[in-house]
């Protein structure tokens, strides 16, 4: 387990609404939830109950309506875009259901894509790459483009970008929605070894229930509320 | 390194900007040989107005075109200033590139008539002079194209990057 247990992220009442030709949906209503360093944590829920929505608010990539989402200690609700990019770019990592691989680069040129705008020399990022893609055993395919892997292999090359700054937090939506169940497997494990091994928290939504054994906390959602956490 | 592996784009608009450019240099040269309202400087004018048009358009084109990685490098912590000197970089390799070619098919065409007729004097197909203006004229059309392009960047939304957009 975890040593550190402070509060990773805290959402207080977080509330979000869209409109959809005319109709007003609540995505999320009244949200609370704490998040303490070094937890794995599933967000479930039937489709359209608003998980993927409180995983963008809880990046920064969306912003709640009213409420706060205290991130490491900073209220990230009203913050602006820039200051959201260089959080993200130092603490949150990545994980896209379709992978979100950039299809002109090679596996290591996506993963070392992340770091490409900061003072890191070019052989820092390199060095990173290498030690990120060999930690979800992709090194072999290093100079491949992602049209020529298959999708666990794209999928571990998108963990290996989440991971090469070494973020506090990743979070992943559907990570394994587009893979067989061993590939599934070979990323689930892959997540939990970095939950362990680095003290990364984990926040993964899906709606495969078969995921459940992987985390330490999992919060049940139905139509925009939390009902449920264990 | 990206712009060049965007092959087909970059080859189809480093053509057309090779072409543009030779188009406004030659209009030039016949404005300044015979300094009339005329085909010349109708030939000019067309230049200029398709070369904007075509600046633009590649800028449009670009972000329109990748604005999925945009919004993924968006996701993974890029700042939109960093996006903007990506794409400014796209649009001003590309404009030299043509630039290049067309110096080098002016030096080759004097090249070779000095080779195949070295007792004459050679006349280039169009002076160096009018080359360099029309690439300022290009660079200026280029900094238009990245404040659009940079408008449209603000307006890709991070959340493009995930699949499902909303509830």
């Amino acid at each position: 387990m975890p040593v550190d247990k402070d509060t990773m992220i805290e959402a207080i009442d977080v509330n979000k609404e869209y409109r959809r030709s005319g109709a007003i949906i609540r995505a999320l209503a009244d949200i609370n939830l704490t998040i303490k360093s070094g937890e794995f944590i599933l967000i479930q829920g039937p489709t359209g109950c608003g998980k993927s929505t409180l995983l963008n608010v809880l990046s920064g990539i969306d912003l709640p309506d009213s409420g706060k989402i205290i991130f490491d200690g900073e209220n990230i609700a009203r913050a602006q875009e820039a200051r959201l990019s260089k959080l993200r770019r130092q603490k949150i990592g990545f994980v896209f259901q379709d992978f979100n691989l950039i299809p002109t680069l090679t596996a290591i040129e996506n993963i070392s894509a992340l770091l490409w705008p900061t003072v890191l020399r070019e052989k820092e990022i390199e060095n990173r790459a290498i030690a990120a893609l060999r930690d979800v055993n992709l090194l072999e395919r290093k100079d491949h483009y992602p049209v020529e892997m298959s999708g666990g292999e794209k999928q571990r090359c998108g963990l290996a970008r989440a991971i090469i700054h070494r973020p506090r937090v990743i979070l992943a939506d559907e990570p394994t929605g587009n893979l067989d169940p061993e590939s599934e497997k070979q990323v689930m494990d892959l997540l939990k070894q970095i939950n362990k091994d680095m003290e990364t928290t984990i926040i993964v939504v899906t709606h495969r229930g078969s995921l459940a054994s992987y985390a330490n906390k999992i919060v049940k959602m139905d139509k925009g509320a939390i009902i449920n956490i264990k | 390194m990206m712009v060049l592996r965007e092959k087909k784009q970059f080859i189809v608009f480093c053509l057309m900007y090779t072409f543009l450019i030779f188009w406004t240099s030659y209009s030039i040269e016949l404005v300044i040989k015979t300094p009339s309202l005329g085909l010349a400087s109708t030939s000019f004018f067309m230049a200029l107005g398709v070369g904007i048009f075509l600046s633009l358009l590649y800028a449009w084109l670009i972000v329109r075109r990748n604005s999925k990685t945009i919004a993924t490098l968006k996701c993974i912590g890029w700042t939109n200033k960093d996006i903007n000197s990506l794409i400014s970089g796209f649009i001003l390799f590309t404009t030299f590139m043509g630039f290049f070619i067309i110096v080098e098919v002016l030096f080759h065409y004097a090249a070779f008539f000095v080779y195949i007729n070295p007792t004459s004097p050679t006349v280039p197909l169009v002076n160096l002079l009018p080359v360099f203006v029309t690439f300022t004229i290009f660079l200026f059309f280029q900094i238009l194209a990245i404040l659009l392009a940079n408008r449209k960047i603000l307006k890709v939304r991070p959340i493009i990057a995930l699949k499902r957009v909303g509830v």
